[in-house]
């Protein structure tokens, strides 16, 4: 075929759907660098790209140029601001809730334990109370009459057990506590519980369960763990 | 069939399009050279054109938003071939965009693709270039509206099959079960009369 025969195959050719022997003769007679056909398959680009400029015109989505400019990294820097004060935002935000959150489990917890101290605390009266209220009850002073004695009362139930009220007691060194012993006639002293002075130097201390009603009530000082029997001198006793 | 195809919407009102901005030379060579903000000025000057030939080919818009990206990304990263001092970067554009859409419906009618790398050598920009200052005017491009405004029902059809479907001649007889030869002469002389408006634009 001469160049002037494909003239009309030239935007067919460039637009890709050109097929068999006419596709061929193109790409021959482009092979020789044709000067009349390099100038025709020019001439059909044109043609072409005047026809595909020619659709209905829509406006696309804003995102779109967003994302196209994304993808070869050309967004504006105010968005990558915008993204990264949000981030920090949600950061700073998370990072307080964090904080609240920790404080208000701290108050919480301390809330409880408060709350835990009273109920065991009022339950201990309320033992103390119906203690003191058994007819069979019998009550014993201490320390009545020394300089600066330890003062106060031991009270014995032989079917509840010991009620130790005292005042005066000295402040203990680090690492000590009192224990209170219930010794038997003719017997060894029995540990009977530990317990801790208030800050008035004031103490409580219940031991629950029978006991002989004809026994000796002593307080020592003892290591923080208690001792199987005294290791140091009587603080104040009274015998039933 | 045909009476989806007819009235396509070459019907445009005013042309609102052009395809040869005089500093385009200069915006090729800031994408070259990965200028800051080069990128954005190709969008401005061609997005709205390519989305609307994408959007006309596929009739998706989800689809035709996956295409524009993959267009101006082609360019993209293609731009280093093109030659800013003798290239049109607005005919560039348009046929990577038309032939991503191509690729697109074929890949859709499941016809994948030796001819997806035909396009990929056809819209090489190194092909793109030398054109005379004239062909891409608006004036050209209002012509080429008229003259195929003025194409039988027939001859807009076979244009439209091969401009925005992608369809060999054999693939436009089956779609609208004619004989291949008059097919042929359809494209052929439509081809023509779009040519000659053109051609006569030259000579006044």
């Amino acid at each position: 075929m001469t160049c002037e025969d494909l003239r009309d195959s030239y935007e067919l050719y460039a637009l890709g759907v050109l097929e068999g022997e006419e596709k061929r003769e193109v790409e021959a007679h482009l092979a020789r660098n044709c000067a009349a056909c390099e100038k025709y398959l020019k001439d059909a680009l044109g043609v072409n790209a005047l026809m595909l400029s020619q659709a209905q015109e829509v406006v696309p989505p804003s995102r779109l140029r967003r994302r196209v400019l994304s993808s070869v990294g050309q967004q504006r820097a105010g968005w990558e601001w915008v993204a990264a004060l949000a981030a920090a935002c949600s950061l700073i935000v998370a990072l307080w809730l964090g904080v609240e959150k920790r404080i208000t489990d701290r108050e919480l917890a301390n809330a409880r334990a408060t709350l835990q101290q009273t109920v065991g605390e009022r339950d201990r009266l309320e033992q103390a109370v119906t203690f003191l209220n058994q007819p069979e009850t019998r009550q014993v002073n201490f320390g009545q009459g020394q300089p600066a004695p330890p003062r106060g009362n031991f009270f014995l139930n032989p079917r509840m057990g010991v009620l130790l009220i005292a005042s005066n007691l000295p402040a203990l060194p680090a690492g000590k506590t009192y224990e209170m012993w219930v010794i038997p006639k003719g017997g060894a002293p029995q540990p009977a519980g530990l317990f801790q002075s208030g800050p008035q130097g004031t103490a409580m201390h219940i031991l629950t369960g029978a006991v002989d009603s004809n026994v000796t009530l002593a307080v020592t000082v003892e290591p923080e763990s208690g001792s199987p029997a005294p290791t140091s001198n009587v603080l104040f006793a009274a015998g039933f | 069939m045909l009476a989806r195809l007819i009235p396509v919407s070459l019907a445009l009102a005013l042309l609102q399009v052009s395809l040869r901005f005089k500093d385009d030379g200069d915006l090729a060579r800031r994408l070259k050279a990965r200028d800051g903000g080069a990128m954005r000025e190709l969008y401005d000057r061609y997005g709205r054109l390519v989305y609307s030939l994408i959007l006309r080919m596929v009739r998706n818009s989800a689809a035709a938003e996956d295409l524009v990206q993959e267009t101006f990304l082609r360019v993209w990263n293609r731009i280093q071939a093109f030659d800013q001092e003798r290239g049109a970067l607005g005919p560039w554009v348009v046929t990577v965009a038309r032939n991503r859409a191509i690729d697109y419906l074929r890949s859709a009618d499941g016809k994948m693709s030796a001819a997806a790398l035909e396009l990929d050598q056809l819209e090489h920009p190194g092909r793109f270039c030398d054109f005379e200052d004239r062909a891409l005017s608006l004036d050209r491009a209002r012509r080429i509206k008229a003259a195929f405004e003025k194409l039988t029902p027939h001859q807009k059809t076979v244009v439209e099959l091969a401009y925005y479907e992608g369809l060999s001649q054999t693939e436009m007889a089956e779609r609208m079960q004619q004989p291949l030869g008059t097919v042929k002469t359809w494209v052929r002389s439509a081809l023509k009369a779009l040519r000659e408006q053109l051609t006569e634009a030259a000579a006044v």
